[in-house]
């Protein structure tokens, strides 16, 4: 199958990837985008007989993170617009239990970029630690602490009612 | 509660190893707080499944399919020469002959209602089964089916999300269907064993991204007929 075909397939997972990174619908299409122009400007790197999902979602969360630090230094902050968030503040230890309920995209939103990312990977794409662990390249020790963390806030945030 | 939120939460994730996860299972039914502790765990875990699960489904944006379809043109392809060289052979009197013919047979085979319909076809931009092959995916069981049926079940399973899957085979095409929506999802796709040109899927070839996939084992007769009985939920 062709390299493009392949990817093709994995479009739709990836879209659900970025959305969980970006938030919003239009950013993460704009970084499929940008993730998809590399994979094809790099893909005498991928290894045929490897996950090119896995491949793919490094490039994009690669991407991603570069971008946020490029906005960072440019002192841009993503604006977030619902009402929940600005009545309970700025960070994620400040926001009341419960105060998000429901508002999944505005309590990701407040989860600090490295926690968000494997809450992604593991609960939503549902890739084993091992495997998150290979595609942000960190320790499993790294993966399974920044899930615990994670996961409380959210639950915190979130409220524990299903 | 004699087991740390970690380990509950590995639990949860399916991280464990099968003997710590029964002994979890057993403890979790006389144990109330282990039991919501799981049960927490769980419910976040399907709330972002509800919240992000459906973008899956969305329709993939033209740009991406059109970025993904003009690549045809080799990277080496720099010279103004090779370029009118490529064009020339892109538009050859030969290719626009065979355009023609499979408009011709798309339009052919689009009127004409009695013809099998085709084993794949694409809902909201995401290839799914049809035809032969969604029913062989329904109700097949790989158990009893007959050595030269056209369409070959391999190994049913639960990937980590939950959805039954199931690998196939036949002479056009191999992959695995995954059970999303009432559709069977086709989330890996190979040439099937009858494809002159292309190297053939060799059926461990599908085993093994069918065990990338998988959460725990494959079923044994017993599970994947229940599981057809549960209509692959």
């Amino acid at each position: 199958m062709r390299f493009e075909d392949q990817l093709i397939e994995i479009l739709p997972r990836l879209r659900r990837f970025a959305r969980g990174l970006a938030g919003s619908a239009a950013d993460a299409d704009d970084l499929c985008q940008a993730a998809i122009e590399r994979a094809l400007k790099s893909q005498g790197q991928w290894q045929q007989g490897t996950r090119l999902d896995s491949w793919m979602y490094r490039i994009t969360r690669n991407l991603w993170i570069d971008e946020r630090r490029a906005s960072g230094r440019r002192g841009v902050h993503a604006p977030i617009d619902d009402d929940a968030v600005q009545i309970a503040g700025d960070t994620a230890d400040s926001v009341e239990a419960g105060a998000l309920r429901g508002d999944i995209d505005g309590a990701m939103a407040r989860l600090p970029d490295e926690q968000r990312e494997v809450v992604i990977l593991v609960l939503v794409e549902g890739y084993a630690y091992r495997e998150a662990a290979e595609i942000l390249d960190v320790p499993i020790g790294t993966i399974t602490s920044r899930l615990a963390r994670g996961r409380d806030t959210l639950m915190h945030m979130l409220g524990e009612a299903a | 509660m004699s087991f740390d939120k970690a380990t509950i939460a590995a639990f949860v994730d399916g991280e464990l190893d099968d003997l710590t996860a029964r002994r979890i299972e057993r403890e979790a039914q006389t144990d109330a707080a282990l039991a919501a502790e799981i049960a927490r765990h769980r419910a976040l875990t399907d709330r972002l499944h509800r919240h992000y699960g459906p973008v899956v489904d969305e329709t993939i944006p033209d740009t991406f399919l059109k970025l993904l379809a003009k690549t045809e043109t080799p990277a080496a392809d720099t010279s103004l020469a090779a370029r009118r060289e490529a064009k020339r052979t892109r538009f050859a009197p030969a290719h626009w002959g065979a355009i023609a013919a499979s408009l011709i047979l798309g339009l052919t085979l689009g009127t004409q209602p009695w013809r099998a319909p085709a084993d794949v076809a694409t809902e909201s931009g995401v290839l799914v089964a049809s035809g032969a092959l969604a029913t062989a995916l329904d109700t097949q069981l790989a158990s009893n089916q007959r050595a030269d049926a056209p369409i070959r079940i391999g190994l049913t399973f639960r990937d980590r999300t939950g959805r039954a899957c199931r690998s196939f085979e036949s002479a056009a095409l191999a992959g695995i269907g995954c059970r999303a929506a009432d559709e069977w999802m086709l989330e890996r796709t190979m040439p099937g064993s009858r494809q002159g040109d292309y190297r053939q899927a060799g059926s461990g070839e599908l085993a093994a991204a069918a065990s990338a996939m998988m959460a725990g084992d494959a079923f044994d007769d017993v599970a994947e007929s229940k599981a057809r009985a549960a209509g692959w939920r």
